[in-house]
């Protein structure tokens, strides 16, 4: 099947998509009931898009294609009460965060959907394993050239979106002292990790996608699990780096955050993004991973050292006024929140600390996600 | 001189071999481990009757205590994992139960009055019928690890469907009481006073025993073991003082669950104690069979399955689309409900030690409804696989 053509969208207008867990309100243990809950809810009409995920105790939703903060807050908050209420209904709770604290992957079942079960025959316990749960951000772009420029030129800001989101620190019933393990599921896979270094569409359509196309390894956009990748049909890019947050609130501020970015990018106010960029990406993606906030990344322009949280703190600066013209200054005033109070992933380990079982702190983003915290 | 020996020995053979045919039994035919230890005991039953000299029901009293404790964890256990919030959220689900109890009560005692039996067994085996066994139910919802409404409804609907019994069951025997003695006393103590002392000291263990875990600080092994000596401790207590050790435990699983705190949560199925005692408990319940009088009550036995089945099931689906639920999955839940008789057997036991023995007819008749409770985990299987909330059992 040929690449689809680049399809034009409103430049920084953004959408935002969510994978939940479904939890079971006695063992705090994950649950599969995506498909009652998932019948319940077509029964009236739903404020955005819901639909099943790779495996029963996870749901993904998705906002309209929204360009401020206001109406993408006013979204994710009117879809987090109608879950929480076909949940209530069910006995089902929601929660946020990127992996759930003690579940087990093998007692995950696969989706009955043609796609997941190929991919559940393709990748065998990767595909259970990966009931992890992500936030993807689409920022729109007016063209395909764009679309590559932005995608190679948020590179260096990767780790800002990981260390910022993450909320993973629990793995299997452990500390894995990572910030965000979720990643380490990710990359698991063989088509994850960053896209190739092209910066003309057609150049990427004809030079790249259809040789991998004709080695058959893969047959749509889809089968790529890049961190950020193109999404043609939308006529946008997709940054997929991103815990889901135990909130909608901080949903809502790391998509408004990476418009703003996105916004100041475009300026090419920075020098042209390249190759070289790439040497020290896997590094500091790590860091972000591993370390959070309290990372420490290499800049690969003059290959120095610098605290993720001053360089978001920087860039922070550096967007300021694109968010006050995009409407989206609250966001940038949550992520400044985030860099002195710490990321949900601490926040997870004080709920861990206090009662000292990994039940706490499912109990604790169950909490979050219905704003009772 | 052998009967000493094999009255002595009874017991920890048919654990053993219950273990056996339950691993057998699971791996070359997926035969639910339960309905394997049910065979066993149906074994005793057959041997007893055939031999009255190899081991006398005297020899199993130790079995009837650890099947008690079984069945008090196993309603603890319920207990807990009933939501009340759920109720509270859906109100279409608590009517739904209610419907359902109050219908079959009524369907059943009707049938029992058809087949010309006298008020008080009618109501007495209406007030069996109405319960769905939670004894069958929760080992197979645990052992496939299930998930879903499926699994939800059956559990929260049999925890209510029990309570009606044990508060039908007990006024029934009051008025028994008062209709046969005369005596007012004794009548209200045999129902007002014992449920509400019973469901009293369920909310007294209920509240106590988290607190007292707080303080000890305990993780969630050392919880299993604090919750089932108190569930031990609270069955002998009832039973010494002729409460209803049965209310009391389900109670107090509601309790410890709204007053808990997720560190001291007990270990599903109470861990390796509860794979234990299952085996106990169903071996007890299956040696209860009267093979003697099996036959006696065929008719209306059909005639109480089919109607209860025929009325829960209606009053699931009824309710289904206002509930949230599924057609599919109202039909499916219909099906679950089925067991009853392991419940009623038990709870016909209790009253029996506290005193109150009733017509043989309805130990012939909680028999013969046994059987279906035995095959009723293999059914219940299926139908969790189909509802789509178990892995396919190979």
């Amino acid at each position: 099947m040929p690449l689809q053509p680049f399809s034009s969208s409103q430049s920084l207008s953004m959408g935002v998509e969510l994978e939940l867990q479904l939890v079971d309100p006695t063992s705090l243990d994950l649950t599969g009931a995506a498909s009652d809950l998932l019948h319940l809810l077509e029964r009236k009409p739903f404020p955005g898009d819901v639909k099943p995920e790779m495996t029963e105790s996870m749901i993904e939703i998705s906002t309209d294609v929204k360009t401020d903060y206001d109406s993408l807050l006013a979204q994710l908050r009117e879809m987090r009460d109608a879950l929480v209420a076909a949940g209530d209904k069910l006995n089902v709770r929601l929660a946020g965060g990127g992996t759930h604290a003690f579940q087990h992957w093998s007692e995950q079942a696969i989706v009955k959907k043609q796609r997941y079960q190929q991919l559940s025959d393709l990748y065998g316990y990767l595909a259970k394993q990966f009931t992890v749960f992500g936030q993807h951000v689409h920022i729109g772009c007016e063209s395909a050239n764009s679309a590559l420029f932005l995608l190679h030129s948020l590179n260096r800001y990767l780790p800002h979106f990981i260390a910022l989101s993450a909320s993973s620190p629990y793995f299997q019933g452990e500390d894995t002292l990572f910030d965000s393990a979720r990643l380490n599921s990710v990359f698991a896979f063989p088509l994850s990790g960053r896209a190739p270094f092209v910066l003309d569409w057609e150049m990427f359509e004809s030079g790249y996608f259809r040789k991998m196309e004709a080695t058959g390894v893969v047959s749509s956009m889809k089968d790529f699990y890049w961190d950020i990748r193109p999404k043609p049909e939308f006529g946008t890019i997709e940054l997929r780096v991103c815990d889901t947050p135990l909130t909608v609130e901080r949903a809502a501020a790391l998509a408004c955050y990476l418009q703003a970015l996105c916004s100041y990018l475009l300026t090419c106010s920075e020098p042209a993004p390249s190759e070289d960029d790439y040497l020290v990406y896997n590094f500091n993606r790590f860091q972000a991973c591993r370390f959070g906030l309290d990372g420490i990344i290499v800049d690969p322009r003059n290959n120095k050292n610098i605290p993720l949280r001053e360089d978001i703190l920087q860039t922070l600066d550096k967007v300021q006024l694109h968010a006050g013209r995009l409407g989206c200054r609250a966001a940038l005033d949550e992520v400044r929140r985030i860099l002195v109070e710490g990321n949900h992933a601490t926040y997870l380990r004080h709920q861990f600390a206090e009662c000292r079982n990994v039940k706490g702190v499912v109990d604790a983003a169950v909490d979050a996600f219905r704003g009772q915290p | 001189m052998l009967q000493p020996i094999w009255g002595d020995l009874v017991i920890p053979f048919t654990l053993l071999l219950g273990w056996l045919l339950g691993e057998l039994g699971q791996r070359w035919l997926s035969i639910p481990r339960i309905s394997s230890y049910g065979i066993v005991g149906i074994a005793i039953a057959v041997i007893m009757n055939i031999s009255k000299t190899l081991f006398q029901v005297e020899d199993l009293w130790s079995l009837t205590l650890l099947a008690q404790i079984a069945f008090g964890l196993l309603l603890f256990e319920l207990g807990y994992r009933v939501n009340l919030a759920w109720l509270r959220h859906n109100p279409w689900l608590t009517l739904n139960a209610l419907v359902e109890s109050a219908a079959t009560f009524v369907a059943i005692f009707c049938v029992a009055q058809f087949f010309d039996l006298a008020p008080v067994p009618a109501l007495l085996l209406a007030s069996l019928a109405t319960a769905t066994s939670p004894l069958t139910i929760l080992p197979v919802i645990n052992e496939m690890k299930s998930g879903g409404q499926v699994t939800e409804r059956s559990l929260h609907l049999s925890a209510i469907s029990c309570v009606f019994a044990i508060v039908a069951f007990n006024t029934v025997v009051g008025y028994w009481v008062l209709a046969n003695a005369g005596d007012t006393f004794h009548a209200i103590w045999n129902s007002l006073i014992v449920l509400f002392v019973s469901a009293g000291l369920g909310v007294l263990f209920g509240v106590i025993l988290p607190r007292l875990l707080d303080l000890a600080d305990t993780n969630e092994r050392q919880s299993t073991v604090a919750f089932a000596l108190a569930v031990a401790g609270l069955i002998l207590v009832t039973h010494s003082l002729h409460f209803s050790p049965v209310l009391a435990t389900l109670v107090f699983g509601l309790m410890a669950r709204h007053h808990r705190n997720v560190r001291h949560q007990t270990q599903p199925n109470f861990g390796m104690l509860g794979d234990v005692l299952i085996i106990v408990l169903f071996a007890h319940i299956g040696s209860r069979l009267q093979l003697g009088s099996l036959l006696d009550g065929a008719l209306l036995a059909g005639a109480v399955i089919l109607v209860r089945y025929l009325v829960k099931s209606a009053a699931i689906l009824g309710f289904a689309h206002l509930s949230g639920l599924s057609l599919k999955k109202g039909l499916l839940t219909g099906l679950a409900l089925m067991p009853t008789a392991s419940f009623g057997i038990l709870l016909l036991e209790l009253a029996a030690q506290r005193g109150l023995t009733f017509n043989e007819t309805m130990s012939a008749l909680c028999g013969l409804l046994l059987l279906v409770d035995l095959v009723s985990p293999i059914v219940l299987r299926r139908i969790l696989v189909l509802a789509g909330e178990a892995p396919k059992v190979n």
